[in-house]
């Protein structure tokens, strides 16, 4: 609270100098621009793309249609799967790596594939799971199968190559958490007779909820919008809505409907975003106040216990 | 001031990134010509060869679809390409929009060799006023004779084969797949009635679809190669640029005899271009027989633009010639009607 | 008291096991992309090995190599520009009140939210409309606009944790502001500067779909080569430069392990 004894204008004039280039850097090329798009979805489109002055709700009627709504839920169980996968990797994942001695080695070993073309790894993915790949060829030799199982092309293929995608925009915000994480409190939960699952969920969950919030953000809303995976290792029936969005855009030349698209799912994505945000920081300070209240007055007693003998 | 110096730092350390960032830039100077055209579309030879000659320096960006260059120039106007390559549909829409500057018949002499069979075809710019043919082709069907089971039908009752359940692929383009049900069913593909359309719909959703692993427009001459689609609805020259020469006998092109769909990839000059001089020379120099022979070559493609650049070329077997595409239809464009296909489009591919 | 350290190990070790696994599977596609990188053959098939995809990466790729040099050149610029603003104005934000304070932190998660395919259609008709001409320069502003809120948001993370008395104790021992941001606060929160700016050149070398919108004449990026490619099958050439960037990062990490474990220790 001392903060507040700090004179206002100065407060006011170093903010002001921190945050400001970035503030002036997002007015001008992004919520400018994103002005543009707003006002685009309520315009009528143009016959060779673009849009025409004159108001109208065409697209956002355009957007109740069955074959859209299929689309959205097909992408909604999708990048729930591969975000649900994301994380339970990425957690055993970031407490491995925060409890190493090598974690810049392990943190680029993390980067390192992603510093390669994502097209190039898709293809080779593609080439693992085709019916003559590595994966097919393997079990064939092994004598587990004697012809090729169709692993491509299907949602279960999409599924799998969207974690690898995004395993590390998940390992990364975890790792940074855990990291921080005072490892002692789980020593001391254990020393109070936890089971090692119990201390990890009851005391370090709640101190790693910002990490966990950010992983899911920066997972699952890329994810939600995918394009190129679905593009490439789906199947017939694997179209997302980003790949909707860039339909309307670049096959169909349909830009407000793409804007209005973007707007419903911006819409969507905000509240979430902002409900996990207020989620997070509020639960995380109440657990660390119960977490340490409960640690001290259990330590207490254990040594009043200890004391008696 | 409480200004700190580390922000003033970082201030001109953007400052300079973004100096040292606009001199890379370069700006169009007289003796640069840019292109923007399909990837792989141009031999590096020819590009070279008319550098040699001329001593204008070539630049080229790619696209990959004429809706993704078509995106861009609508929205931002044309950024400096001296030449691009449209399909016919696409030109005739820049022509419409008057995006493209009038040619000078003079500067291009070469404009002889021209098949009047493409200016048949060519019905949004018979005379060449705006455009300039690059190459005339079709799309069709491959098929691994290796792993396809005898027998199969040569039209496009191909894709209702249940034989081969999960191992076909159709292009993902609502102009080709409509088109080729539409053709199936002996109507025009580019039609605009809307009885006819939702037979093809209908065609394409009952028997067709639930045959075909995928909609592929990307990656198909890969996954052809490789084994795992044995019918692929293609541009050949993709195919073929993907299977060893050794191999070419077993596969088995053919454009269907009841048609299909044909397209002619056009080089037009855009209004704004920068280096109208040299882009007419650079199509002039395309269509020097002995040039284009070399670039019939490179894809071995059938000489359906430039008849007489035959007489060079060193390849004489091709996956199709002008007569396979006589029942076919070009690409048009179809202004408001588009939306028609649209609608069916997206009960085709979003509803499982 | 030996009980839980047992246990404790058995633990650590199925993390480790799933690190380990993670690792390779990260990997996987890496090996495939340097095997057919030896490839005689353009197709999938194993036909031998040799060297001819290098050859042609050095001696006959010019296209290729000028589209890597944007790419390089955007990606250093873009990520260095997100890593400084994003993380001054983390640091403003966490500690300070100031006007527009709200707004500056609810734009910022925006971009993430934002499917790329609008950023970069946004961004198109915005430039156009100001007749800024694309090319380097408009793409170096997307790729910082989509990096700022990742630089941002871990930056933040880390200053949630960080004790706010350290930076009242440096100054009551006589620091001015630029001292202790420099000596302070900096320091404590460089592990997750420098996952943010790794994030950020990992992104912006990745990223297709915005770059394909802001890109003009002669400013193509790798991905945008990549992806044009893709109709004719990529060419086993871009698996060489792939291999040979593996190999080059390789060499920077080790080259400079002695400062990031300084780095890695400070915090």
């Amino acid at each position: 609270m001392r903060k507040l004894l700090k004179p206002r204008e100065r407060e006011q004039m170093l903010g002001t100098a921190y945050a400001f280039p970035m503030g002036i850097w997002f007015t001008l090329f992004f919520t400018i621009p994103l002005g543009i798009i707003v006002l685009y979805s309520f315009l009528k489109r143009g016959l060779y793309g673009g849009v025409e002055w004159e108001f109208t709700l065409d697209a956002y009627k355009q957007m109740f249609n069955p074959s859209f709504g299929r689309v959205v839920i097909r992408t909604l169980w999708i990048s729930v799967l591969a975000t649900l996968g994301c994380i339970l990797i990425a957690i055993p994942c970031g407490y491995a790596m925060a409890k190493s001695k090598y974690q810049t080695v392990l943190l680029f070993l993390i980067i390192i594939p992603f510093w390669t073309n994502s097209l190039i790894r898709i293809y080779a993915w593609i080439s693992i799971l085709s019916t003559e790949g590595f994966v097919n060829s393997l079990l064939i030799k092994l004598g587990l199968i004697d012809q090729g199982l169709k692993l491509i092309y299907n949602n279960g293929a999409v599924v799998l190559v969207l974690i690898y995608m995004y395993l590390p925009f998940a390992i990364l915000p975890l790792f940074t958490t855990i990291d921080k994480f005072d490892f002692s409190l789980l020593d001391a939960a254990r020393d109070l007779g936890a089971s090692k699952l119990e201390a990890i969920i009851k005391v370090m969950f709640p101190n790693i909820k910002s990490g966990l919030s950010t992983a899911f953000i920066f997972t699952f809303i890329p994810i939600f919008g995918a394009y190129t995976v679905p593009l490439l290792v789906g199947g017939k029936d694997s179209t997302m809505i980003g790949n909707i969005i860039v339909d309307q855009v670049s096959k169909t030349r349909n830009w407000p409907l793409a804007s209005a698209f973007s707007m419903v799912l911006t819409f969507i994505s905000l509240v979430g975003v902002f409900w996990m945000l207020y989620n997070g920081k509020r639960e995380q300070m109440q657990s660390k106040k119960t977490t340490q209240q409960s640690l001290e007055q259990n330590i207490k007693k254990h040594h009043l216990i200890r004391g008696e003998k | 001031m409480h200004k700190s110096p580390t922000i003033a730092t970082a201030l001109t350390i953007l400052l300079v990134s973004i100096f040292l960032i606009s001199c890379q830039k370069d700006s169009p100077s007289q003796g640069k010509l840019y292109l923007y055209n399909w990837t792989y579309y141009t031999p590096d030879a020819i590009v070279e060869q008319f550098e040699k000659e001329t001593g204008i320096d070539v630049i080229i960006d790619n696209f990959a679809s004429n809706e993704e260059m078509f995106a861009k120039v609508m929205a931002g106007g044309n950024e400096g390409y001296d030449i691009i390559f449209p399909s016919s549909d696409y030109t005739s829409i820049m022509i419409k929009l008057d995006l493209l500057e009038k040619l000078d018949h003079k500067k291009i002499p070469n404009l002889k060799y021209i098949d009047p069979l493409i200016k048949e075809k060519a019905s949004y710019d018979r005379n060449m006023d705006y455009s300039v043919p690059y190459f005339m082709g079709s799309s069709g069907i491959a098929v691994d004779t290796s792993k396809a089971p005898e027998g199969y039908a040569r039209d496009w009752s191909i894709f209702s084969d249940e034989r081969m359940d999960g191992r076909m692929s159709m292009l993902d383009d609502m102009r080709e797949v409509l088109g080729a049900a539409l053709k199936h069913l002996g109507y025009s593909g580019n039609t605009t009635n809307e009885q006819e359309l939702s037979q093809a719909k209908d065609l394409i959703v009952t028997e067709w679809k639930p045959n075909l692993v995928k909609f592929d427009s990307e990656s198909f001459a890969k996954s052809f190669s490789r084994g795992e689609f044995w019918v692929s609805h293609c541009y050949p020259e993709n195919v073929f640029a993907e299977i060893p020469k050794d191999q070419w006998d077993t596969i088995d092109f053919f454009i269907p005899p009841e048609g299909g769909m044909m397209y002619i990839d056009n080089m037009v000059i855009p209004k704004g271009a920068k280096n109208s001089e040299a882009a007419h020379a650079f199509i002039n120099f395309i269509h020097n027989p002995k040039v284009y022979a070399q670039f019939l070559d490179e894809f071995s493609f059938p000489p359906t633009t430039n008849t007489t650049a035959s007489k060079y070329m060193k390849n004489h077997s091709f996956a199709f010639t002008s007569e396979d595409m006589s029942n076919s239809d070009n690409i048009m464009d179809l202004g408001q009607d588009l939306e028609k296909y649209n609608t069916l489009w997206q009960i085709i591919r979003y509803e499982p | 008291m030996n009980y839980h350290t047992y246990s404790k190990k058995s633990s650590v070790s199925f993390s480790y096991t799933v690190l380990a696994l993670t690792i390779v599977f990260l990997f996987i596609p890496l090996f495939v992309v340097v095997f057919f990188s030896f490839n005689s053959a353009k197709g999938m098939q194993w036909q031998g090995a040799s060297l001819i995809w290098y050859e042609k990466l050095i001696f006959d790729s010019p296209s290729l190599w000028a589209a890597f040099k944007n790419s390089l050149i955007i990606a250093l610029t873009s990520s260095l520009t997100a890593t400084m603003l994003g993380t001054l104005a983390a640091i403003g934000i966490k500690w300070y009140r100031f006007h527009g304070k709200s707004y500056i932190t609810t734009i910022s998660y925006l971009p993430m939210v934002l499917p790329e395919v609008i950023i970069g259609i946004s961004m198109l008709i915005f430039f156009s409309a100001v007749k800024i001409r694309l090319g380097m320069f408009t793409i170096f502003v997307a790729h910082t606009t989509f990096n700022l809120p990742f630089v941002f948001m871990m930056v933040s993370a880390r200053l949630d944790e960080f004790d706010y008395s350290t930076v009242e104790a440096a100054r009551d021992l006589g620091a001015n502001e630029r001292q202790t941001l420099t000596k302070v606060i900096i320091p404590s929160v460089i592990p997750a500067i420098l996952s943010g700016f790794l994030m950020c050149i990992t992104m912006s070398l990745e990223d297709f779909v915005i770059t394909f919108f802001v890109s003009g004449p002669g400013s193509g990026t790798l991905p945008l080569y990549v992806y044009s490619m893709i109709r004719y099958g990529v060419s086993p050439v871009i698996n060489a430069l792939s291999f040979v960037m593996i190999l080059g990062t390789m060499v920077i990490a080790f080259t400079f392990r002695r400062f990031l474990k300084t780095v890695a220790a400070s915090s």
